[in-house]
């Protein structure tokens, strides 16, 4: 892929639940190589655009195209064989599954994926996020922050060239957090391109190049953390709360 | 086919409609507080009518009264189920608690039935009539314990309904029914809900089986067909839905006994009759999975 | 020494081969009817147990299979193989549509509608008796034209270890750990990459053809079929037996099949009480050893097979064996 091609894009996104409307036309587009922080207030639609560029929400307006292709009517899998990864705000993971089980599946969905190749990738992985030792346990027998360690490498398995964390610091120990930042960090140098929403502002700041900021379901501003902290509309946005 | 025809036709209907409907409210108030769907509910419709059907003969209490007793006892047999088997469904360190739910009340209606069968005998009973005789309608006939059966029906509907919105107790159940944590906060004692839930549907449906019995006949096996015209029922009206379970349960008994009464090949009208709730149930379920008003997993968003 | 599990295994099925001819007419048939609740408890487990897919029409598709071969012999007489193998192809078909229709369905709604399917196509038997012959029962070619029951033994034994060979084969492969993933959280599979849809109908239809399969030998052994085959009671047993046993594991399903089926006949002094006690087996199962009662027995006894490791992991769903697996806690 070229620098700085789009990788993903979302145009006019609509998304209604019943009477309220999560998404108003919202355009996000994601270059290859960007860190975005995606905030806003709570309820200000993020997860529901999330879900809509991975695959998981149908929209009821607008068009997702991922790498140039029209996405409609793809189910999730097929986002993530393009190499669209994504967490969850509430970890999902294969409880009753253990650690390594959890990264195999992913690995072996890819085309022409061989177990051996996949355990050696899976394993090299859990190296990585420092899970190694916790191989054989259960997933749901890890803690919160290592269950978050656990989905993000749930993502690496896919080969991603982009990954959406939805929260991924959320009620995560500061330190845990802090070694979060860095394997993002270090993705992010090796070429990863990533999307993250959350609430933990500080986090966010020290972590993003680029800032999109939502409130009641629209984006209302997009730019560098310093434009954004200077913007007027998203101080209101923020202090209205 | 005469207009009495029609009428008596439609008044069986909505007799066989009072009766599923009351089934059909207790299978959905346990599933909006205890979140399962109760397998074994028709097997406690089942016990219900043994149970009047022996205090009857037994103890010689007239059939009204039995009703009521019989609705006591399997209340409180119910209470004891829910006890005994369903307080895993209560502790956060159950996981699958729908599968939970699922197979033992799938088993429970496996053991009742059974346990039935040695209890009770295989073959049919039948308990003395409510009320004996019956009306004319023109040349044709309707039992006077139709009537009474849908007439007590709805006695027992309206109470429901009454308790459900009128009451703080009712009030309380519907506080747990859409937020457990919220309605413990409040300090409502949730668990004695989950098991108050569990006895007032094991109750009403109990007291349709007391009402039917003397109009059908009692048998093991009886709750079978109930037990899934109610799923049916409950699923077109909506999952949580008491009102909607009243409505649905009418207007499929109602649908039913046209159905046979107008069906052209009569002997084979009444087998198919139970195959046409099931196919409208199959219909709904693949073009709404989630019922017409049902909500049963708000995970995604 | 590894893998000294499956030699025991292996051992205990040539033993069994080979005194199968001991067996009195009697404890054969019961053996018979034993493996073929054996294919029936281990494919219903693939898709209750591994996919999650809680279907109470499995029975339906052992009639469905049953009644289509013995049709098709009796009316185009077609040898019997034959005769099966489209009572497998259709079941195989139907599960699969089945599978497709039910693919926004969970937990309680999939049963509701696989209980209504079933039902509708009991019913269904029933009635068109003209052609099924209803409740009097069909009349089906028996395989083996003899008053002996071996080689119905050594049919079914064959059709058991076949069928235990393929599903081991898709469990312990990376379908395998797709329908567990399906199971443990559907959202989170597709968001691995996992064809939630595809694998969810391929289980059915896979498990569908299995039952099938036990319809159709069922129906050639005892030479009647009833519509009976595929209603609830039978639905209800096979529950009970894979539950008992086991229902996440094949092994353990096939276990409780065999040992229910067993107890059944060793206390057939006791009549109608049998089947109410199995019933509290069951939610005593439920209730404390909700994974089975032969999987503690089947994890010790796999545990034999791979001495360099404290615990085992689950029946080798990770394929290569040089993994070394650990069970915490169960």
């Amino acid at each position: 892929m070229r620098e700085g091609a789009e990788l993903v894009r979302g145009a006019g996104l609509i998304k209604r639940f019943g009477g309220i409307v999560a998404n108003d036309t919202v355009e996000f587009a994601v270059m290859e190589g960007d860190l975005v922080g995606l905030i806003g207030p709570n309820g200000s639609g993020k997860t529901t655009l999330i879900n809509m560029l991975t695959g998981h929400l149908v929209p009821d307006g607008g068009e997702v195209v991922v790498r140039g292709r029209d996405m409609r009517g793809e189910p999730a899998h097929v986002y993530a064989a393009m190499g669209v990864a994504r967490t969850f705000q509430l970890t999902q993971l294969f409880g009753r599954m253990t650690v390594l089980e959890n990264l195999l599946v992913p690995g072996l969905t890819r085309p022409r994926s061989r177990w051996q190749a996949e355990l050696r990738r899976a394993r090299n992985t859990l190296d990585f996020l420092n899970l190694a030792h916790l191989e054989q346990l259960h997933a749901k027998n890890l803690s919160g922050g290592q269950q978050k360690l656990l989905e993000l490498g749930r993502c690496l398995m896919l080969e991603p060239a982009i990954l959406f964390l939805d929260e991924p610091f959320a009620g995560v120990h500061p330190h845990l957090r802090d070694e979060l930042i860095k394997r993002i960090q270090e993705l992010h140098q090796a070429g990863r391109t990533f999307v993250i929403v959350d609430h933990d502002m500080e986090s966010i700041l020290r972590v993003s190049q680029r800032l999109v900021v939502m409130a009641r379901g629209a984006k209302i501003a997009d730019g560098s953390p310093a434009e954004i902290r200077a913007d007027q509309a998203v101080l209101a946005a923020y202090a209205g709360l | 086919m005469s207009w009495d025809y029609v009428f008596v036709q439609v008044a069986n209907g909505a007799v066989i409609g009072i009766i599923y409907a009351l089934i059909a409210v207790g299978v959905t108030l346990i599933f909006s507080i205890l979140k399962i769907v109760n397998f074994a509910h028709g097997d406690l419709y089942m016990l219900g009518g043994y149970f009047a059907y022996y205090i009857i003969t037994l103890l010689g209490v007239p059939p009204l009264p039995a009703m009521f007793m019989s609705m006591a006892a399997i209340f409180a047999l119910a209470i004891i189920l829910e006890r005994l088997l369903l307080t895993p469904l209560y502790d956060d360190a159950t996981e699958r608690k729908d599968e939970y739910g699922l197979i033992v009340t799938f088993g429970l209606a496996f053991f009742l039935r059974n346990i039935a069968v040695i209890a009770f005998g295989p073959f049919p009973l039948k308990p003395p009539s409510f009320i004996p005789g019956v009306q004319r309608v023109g040349g044709l006939i309707v039992t006077n314990d139709r009537l009474f059966a849908g007439g007590v029906g709805i006695i027992l509907i309206l109470a429901l309904l009454y308790f459900m919105h009128r009451t703080i107790w009712g009030q309380a159940l519907d506080a747990v029914s859409q937020s457990r944590e919220s309605a413990a906060i409040v300090g409502i004692n949730t668990q004695r809900f989950n098991s108050f839930a569990f006895g007032i549907g094991a109750a009403l449906a109990a007291a349709a089986g007391a009402l039917i019995a003397p109009i059908f006949s009692l048998a093991p096996d009886m709750g079978v067909l109930p037990n899934i015209h109610a799923f049916v029922i409950v699923i077109l009206g909506g999952m949580g839905s008491v009102l909607g379970s009243i409505l649905a349960g009418l207007l499929l008994g109602e649908a039913e006994n046209l159905f046979t009464a107008f069906f052209p090949d009569p002997t084979r009208a009444l087998a198919y009759t139970n195959a046409f709730g099931l196919l409208i149930l199959m219909i709904v379920l693949v073009f709404r999975p989630q019922g017409f008003f049902g909500r049963r997993h708000l995970r995604m968003e | 020494m590894r893998g000294l599990h499956v030699y025991i295994l292996l051992a205990a099925a040539a033993l069994a081969l080979v005194f199968a001819d001991q067996l009195s007419s009697y404890w054969m048939h019961v053996a018979i009817i034993a493996m073929f609740y054996g294919i029936l408890a281990s494919s219903w487990s693939l898709l209750a147990g591994y996919a999650g897919l809680f279907s109470l029409g499995h029975m339906a598709f052992a009639s469905i299979g049953g009644y289509a071969s013995g049709l098709l012999v009796q009316w185009y007489g077609i040898p019997i193989p034959l005769g099966m193998a489209a009572g497998v192809a259709l079941c195989c078909a139907l599960g699969g549509l089945i599978g497709w229709v039910c693919l926004r369905m969970s937990g309680p709604y999939l049963a509701i509608f696989t209980l209504g399917f079933a039902e509708i196509v009991r019913i269904t038997f029933a009635t068109e008796d003209d052609i099924t012959s209803g409740m009097a029962g069909l009349h089906v070619e028996r395989l083996f034209d003899t008053p002996s029951r071996l080689p119905f033994f050594y049919t079914a034994f064959a059709l058991l270890a076949v069928s235990l060979l393929l599903m081991g084969g898709i469990v312990r492969s990376r379908w395998g750990l797709f329908l567990r993933a399906i199971r443990e959280d559907e959202q989170a599979a597709s968001a691995s990459g996992v064809a939630v849809a595809r694998f969810r109908i391929l289980a059915f239809a896979i498990a569908s053809g299995f039952a099938g399969l036990a319809g159709g030998f069922y129906g050639h052994y005892i030479g009647i079929l009833t519509p009976s085959l595929g209603g609830l009671d039978l639905m209800a047993l096979l529950v009970v037996m894979t539950v008992i046993g086991g229902m996440e594991r094949l092994p353990t399903a096939v276990g409780g099949a065999f040992v229910v089926e067993f107890l059944l006949e060793v206390l057939r002094g006791y009549g109608q009480w049998r089947l109410p006690l199995f019933g509290i087996v069951l939610l005593l199962t439920m209730r404390f050893a909700r994974n089975g009662l032969l999987t503690p027995i089947w994890l010790k006894f796999v545990q034999l097979g791979e001495p360099r490791v404290s615990g085992v992991g689950m029946g080798a769903a990770t394929a290569p064996r040089d993994v070394p697996q650990k069970e915490p806690g169960l």
